[in-house]
């Protein structure tokens, strides 16, 4: 058998902070733009991929991430092998657009409490005035000098994808920052 | 026990918090609250430090950012300490030492003091005109002398051990200054709705409006303090409003970018401190700044106006009203404007002698009014022409001025004291406002340069804006703040204020002296020890520009970047060459706006987090087998695996011998992997690589080499074609991000016609590459369901598999020349598969190698390292890899830069192998190549790109770029090093197995 | 440090972008038929001027789309953002 091994990242808590590896998940990388392709991920996902920019939608287990006005990170416990494997062949094999397994190239760190954006806002650039006060909202920028993207699921939880190379620096940074809140 | 200054009592003060300090080691007491300045003072002690260039004794001048002369060591000799801090902000803690700087062996007996008495033979650009010849003894004597003289504290030599941090905060109103203009303004802006920031230097809000205690200055019928306490309650408990204290803004950029240090730390003792932040940067955007930065009070400019003891007049009122410290017993107050009899009427209120010394002729004001009533006397039309007191004032002279101010008449009137108060109006602190781009205009009835045109949504407020007195900061501030802030109403609207108005203005530059001005000493600059007579020797000698003018005589180069004299030596420069100062300009504000600490710049980047690393998925394999590391861009690789006490060399030499004789494997991680789909993926890669893709079959593997558009060798790495609208792209590792982005930009602007789709999935798989004879036996192992000979696998194709039930995607390429297999896996299963490998291999002795091994294996057999042995000027014809540019195709990206007249030059730059007649020699990488070294000058033929020791040649072998390359075959060359010259041979850059047999063994 | 407003995301910081010079530049579409000094036009030929240029930059660290800014380069005042493939303001 093949063992699983994830970068360095335990949960951790701080004040009004819980961190957690939230891993394995699939993830899905979704681009395409015309009509029969979102009719097919909609179709398959049973999730209307969001066209409004920075947004998010979630039927029960899978949320679908805007990236792009042809990009979306899919991502949640109830995509299995099989709703993979329907995706590739009715949106890949027939050149609607194109779906690639990224699961291992993000790792997935939940981040919630009222602390939350007081420790991104020391890494990165973004305004999160806005976007603490709404939910499904998702943003791409830098925390520390890496690409993130999060996702604002629910009231001071945030999902945080980062590249799996870049984790264990970043989860290291994240500890340091959320000590000195 | 000597004296004790604190005369009044204060209510800003902590009196049951007494706290103990050492200034010069010896042990003080002052309170909670109070600044190293105002508790020196309350002890007695004015003289501070020494002056940077003649020595001087100097004191306390200001009570704030804008001190140049009482600057101090904070810290002792431990890694804590630190330079040139301002006594008039360093607030006091428990324990807290401090020292004088610039001086040897101590403050009141200083050595370079001698400088003082030889002034005259150090004018003005005295280093640059004396240390010019002879020349060659700059490094033996000039420089270390000045160097030993030179600098004002002592730099700490261990590193840092406080702990700084960087935040960014956004909000709708930044409001810059606590004083009662930036209080109107962030409870006007609150009220507004706005989400509103108050940042204030100080420890408490107030500015000077806070001690202003005088029946003539009411708000709304209660005296000025009274209402802007009860203000700052108010804001306090404002909903949209944040408050920083001790907080000072560094810098003003474009787009309402601003910087802002939080001091948390340094007024704490190192015990409450230890692991807690010391400061904070804070990045801040707002959407709209006020800027309420107040005002300096300007000092006046006449012989020896340095001495300690002499201090602005506002400043004496602080620390008298504010502080309880009075600053000496017999006062005189030297000035040419009506506020400084608020300091007379202060200090006369609380029993100390005051005598004023007026330039003026006579005012009308009912300050100066109540000042005579008070009975203090006053010299009207009176200015001073020296001062007298070593290590404090003494005494100063004072003489009657003649009606147009140019000249001194009469006798002299010597008066005694212990303070002299100076005040020479105020200049408004535009700096931050100039930083953001804004351009001034100069208002000639107080000679005040205004922010006129700010480049960004901010305004100017109160004092900083040009209002001096509180009936216009107050009504100014609301209506400014309402039409800034489009707020219809506001609480301040029926406000009511009253208060006096300055009535005689008069100003005077320089003094008049009965001396020439030879023979004097006005200082302009009192950190830099620069005088008027600097300004008009520079001029004289043919300086005019203000920014030369300032480097020349370094007015203004100081740690205070002169807040203080800077417009007086705009105002001789002016009055000199007869130029309006308007025109003139000022020099430029540059940020920060005060000092920072390194720390507060770096912030939590250091450590661990000074850079990025990024980490592959067997990481933890080879930190746990010893691996060393190298950085490859972000990257941390294997580097090489030392054996017991191997050195680098051993380890690679043992490493490269079994990987060609029997198994290696290696981390190829980091490559940069793109997924590509789409119907149009093969004549996308036609259009970014040399050569042709169409033909490609499924399931094969080809190299390509990607080039900019000039013609110059890009990126390189192999593609593998997983089914017939799907590829999977590898890029170096350096190249990944810049190849994605080059393609998505072709893809999006040049050609949005195609249907590809480009996903990185770089880190979604682990790669591990196993090369050698051996490596077949091993893949076997591994794969007992997969067929492996070269009919079924061959070389250059690729296979889906399972490792206990997880798929993998197995290329056959090399990169070294043996046979090998690459192994794709999901990255969380790398670690394992590395494992399995390793078990694997064990009974071929399977060797994991780095990669300096790898670049070795590699440079045997002539392949390139794109980066190393291209930078950017090779083209593949130069590399003499005509064979992989297409001439069929019409088109590719550089393909036309390749025809260009330049890029077909036969004697361009190419690459050739070398060997060195004495086969043990190894070249050094880098080293310059040439042909004629008796030639003069040495042309230089080129450079050696890559070189190394063979072991499976047994001799050295080198990769080089040679003018002319192709045809030098055979040649002879020459490789001029520091001790010797070594010959080499220019050869065929395969240097083994150059019919790639291996390739298929 | 300036905000640009992506024409996809909205307004973010200069950080999240890289710069990708001037706009406007069209490869050609049959490079073998020009001379080489009309290709070197086109390969180096490029406008530096302190006022309004003509830009294209990538939301590298966001969306990764390339778009177009004019910008005053003397003040970094940006006039207008458009998506690639539209016109570019008149005035």
């Amino acid at each position: 058998m093949l063992n699983i091994n994830y970068p360095k990242i335990e949960k951790k808590e701080f004040p009004n902070l819980e961190l957690n590896l939230v891993e394995p998940i699939h993830k899905l990388n979704l681009r395409g733009k015309n009509r029969d392709f979102f009719t097919k991920a909609g179709k398959i996902l049973s999730i209307m991929l969001p066209t409004e920019s920075n947004t998010s939608a979630t039927i029960k287990n899978i949320s679908a991430l805007w990236l792009s006005p042809d990009e979306w990170l899919i991502y949640g416990k109830d995509i299995d092998k099989n709703l993979m494997l329907s995706l590739d062949s009715e949106i890949s094999k027939l050149n609607l657009g194109s779906v690639t397994d990224v699961s291992d190239q993000w790792v997935l760190i939940n981040m919630k409490g009222k602390n939350v954006f007081e420790v991104l806002s020391k890494g990165s650039p973004f305004d999160f005035n806005k976007f603490k006060n709404t939910k499904n909202v998702v943003v791409q920028t830098l925390l520390n000098h890496v690409d993130v993207i999060l996702h604002h699921n629910d009231t001071n939880n945030v999902d945080l994808f980062v590249r799996k190379s870049f984790s264990e620096h970043l989860w290291l940074w994240i500890n340091d920052s959320s000590s000195f809140l | 026990m000597s004296e004790n200054f604190r005369s009044t009592e204060t209510k800003f003060l902590d009196k049951t918090n007494r706290i103990s300090f050492k200034y010069n080691g010896k042990k003080y007491y002052g309170y909670k609250g109070d600044t190293l300045a105002s508790a020196l003072l309350s002890n007695g002690v004015h003289l501070i430090g020494r002056s940077f260039k003649y020595h001087r004794p100097r004191g306390i001048m200001t009570c704030g950012s804008e001190e140049p002369n009482a600057i101090v060591q904070i810290g002792g000799n431990g890694p804590f300490t630190e330079p040139n801090v301002r006594a008039t902000e360093q607030e006091i803690y428990e324990g807290l030492e401090a020292s004088s700087q610039n001086c040897w062996p101590n403050v009141k007996f200083d050595v370079g003091g001698i400088n003082n008495f030889i002034s005259p033979v150090i004018p003005a650009g005295f280093y640059y005109k004396t240390f010019m010849w002879p020349k060659k003894l700059w490094y033996s004597l000039y420089e270390p002398a000045i160097r030993m003289s030179a600098g004002l504290g002592k730099s700490p030599t261990q590193p840092d051990p406080e702990l700084y941090d960087h935040n960014y905060l956004h909000c709708d109103v930044l409001v810059v200054g606590g004083g009662i203009s930036g209080i109107i303004a962030a409870s006007i802006s609150a009220d507004n709705g706005n989400n509103t920031v108050l940042i204030d230097d100080k420890n408490s809000l107030g500015g000077s409006t806070i001690f202003q205690d005088d029946e003539n200055f009411k708000i709304d019928d209660e005296i000025s303090s009274v209402w802007l306490n009860n203000q700052i309650k108010n804001i306090k408990n404002k909903k949209n409003l944040i408050i920083k204290h001790r907080t000072s803004l560094a810098a003003y950029h474009s787009y309402n970018y601003l910087l802002a240090r939080e001091n948390l730390g340094d007024h704490k003792s190192l015990n409450e401190r230890s692991n807690k932040l010391r400061q904070r940067l804070w990045k801040i955007r707002a959407k709209k700044v006020i800027l309420a930065t107040g005002s300096i009070e300007r000092p006046l400019i006449f012989n020896n106006n340095d001495r300690p003891g002499v201090m602005l007049a506002n400043s004496v009122k602080k620390y008298i009203d504010y502080f309880g410290v009075r600053c000496g017993n017999k006062n005189v107050i030297f000035t040419n404007n009506d506020s400084a009899y608020e300091t007379a009427i202060s200090l006369n209120k609380k029993g100390i002698n005051v005598t004023i010394v007026d330039i003026r002729n006579y005012s009308s004001s009912i300050l100066v009014k109540n000042a005579k009533n008070a009975g203090i006397k006053i010299y009207w039309n009176h200015t001073v022409v020296d001062t007298k007191g070593y290590r404090r004032i003494k005494s100063i002279q004072i003489m009657e001025m003649s009606n147009d101010g140019t000249n001194v008449i009469g006798s002299k009137i010597n008066l005694v004291c212990d303070n002299l108060s100076i005040s020479g109006g105020w200049t408004p602190m535009v700096h931050l406002f100039t930083q953001s781009g804004g351009k001034l205009k100069f208002r000639d009835s107080d000679q005040v340069f205004l922010p006129n045109i700010a480049m960004s949504d901010q305004i100017s407020i109160g004092s900083c804006n040009g209002n001096f007195e509180l009936d216009d900061i107050i009504k100014n501030t609301i209506s400014d703040c309402k039409n800034f802030l489009s707020s219809s109403t506001t609480d301040f609207d029926l406000i009511k204020v009253s208060c006096p108005k300055q009535k005689e203005n008069k100003n005077i530059w320089l003094l008049p002296n009965d001396k020439p001005l030879g023979k004097t000493k006005p200082f302009l600059d009192f950190q830099n020890d620069s005088t008027a007579k600097d300004i008009k020797l520079a001029m004289r000698e043919g300086f005019r520009s203000i920014e030369h003018v300032k480097r020349y005589t370094t007015t203004g180069m100081g740690t205070d970047q002169g807040k203080l004299a800077n417009m007086h030596a705009l105002g001789i420069i002016s009055e000199t060459a007869g130029v309006k100062m308007g025109s003139l300009g000022t020099t430029t504000f540059r940020p920060p706006y005060t000092p920072l600490t390194f720390g507060t710049i770096v912030g939590r980047n250091v450590g661990t987090f000074f850079d990025i690393t990024r980490k592959t998925p067997m990481h933890a394999w080879h930190e746990n087998h010893k691996a060393k590391f190298e950085n490859v861009g972000q990257w941390k690789r294997a580097w090489f695996y030392p054996k017991g006490n191997e050195n680098m060399d051993q380890s690679v030499q043992r490493e490269s011998k079994a990987a060609r004789e029997s198994a290696g494997i290696l981390d190829a991680s980091t490559l940069g992997k793109i997924d590509i789909k789409g119907t149009d993926a093969s004549e996308f890669l036609n259009r970014v690589y040399t050569n042709a893709w169409s033909k490609l079959g499924i399931g094969k593997c080809r190299y390509g080499l990607m080039l900019n558009e000039d013609g110059m060798v890009y990126d390189d790495g192999v593609t593998t074609r997983l089914s017939e609208n799907h590829y999977l792209m590898t890029t170096t590792t350096g190249g990944a991000a810049n190849v994605l982005s080059k393609l998505e930009d072709y893809l999006q602007t040049e050609w949005p016609e195609l249907d590809v789709w480009l996903t990185s999935v770089t880190d979604h798989f682990a790669t591990a590459s196993v090369c050698g004879p051996n490596s077949k036996n091993i893949l076997k192992k591994l794969f007992p369901n997969i067929e492996f000979n070269d009919e079924t696998f061959p070389h250059m194709s690729f296979k889906n598999a399972e490792l206990d039930g997880i798929h993998c995607r197995i290329m056959r390429i090399s990169f070294t020349g043996e046979h090998s297999y690459e192994i794709n896996i999901e990255s969380k299963y790398g670690k394992s598969l590395w494992e399995k490998c390793m078990d694997a291999g064990k009974e071929f002795n399977i060797t994991p190698y780095g990669t300096e091994t790898m670049h070795l294996l590699r440079a045997e057999k002539g392949f390139i390292i794109v980066g190393q042995d291209t930078d950017g000027t090779m083209t593949p014809i130069d590399l003499q890899m005509d064979w992989i540019v297409s001439k069929k195709k019409y088109d590719f990206i550089g393909k036309r830069s390749l025809y260009r007249s330049d890029t077909m030059r036969e004697d361009r730059k190419q690459l050739v192998g070398l060997l060195t007649d004495n086969p043990s020699e190894i070249l050094e990488e880098g080293a310059q190549i040439v042909q004629d070294e008796k030639k003069q000058p040495i042309e230089m033929l080129g450079h050696v790109t890559s070189s190394y020791f063979s072991p499976n040649l047994n001799k050295s072998i080198a990769l080089a770029v040679v003018k002319n390359g192709k045809k030098l075959k055979g040649q002879k060359l020459l490789v001029p090093m520091k001790d010797k010259t070594i010959k080499v041979t220019v050869s065929d850059f395969i240097f083994f197995d150059s019919k790639n047999e291996r390739l298929n063994a | 440090m300036f905000i640009i407003t992506c024409p996809f995301c909205g307004e973010r910081d200069q950080s999240e972008f890289s710069a990708g010079g001037e706009a406007h530049i069209v490869r050609p579409k049959q490079p073998t038929e020009l001379s080489d000094d009309e290709w070197a036009d086109f390969l180096f030929m490029r406008k530096n001027i302190k006022g309004i240029q003509f830009e294209r930059w990538n939301h590298a660290h966001g969306c990764r789309k390339w778009f177009n800014v004019v910008r005053d380069t003397s003040n970094d005042k940006i006039y207008a953002v458009y998506k690639m493939g539209e016109k570019p303001p008149s005035n």
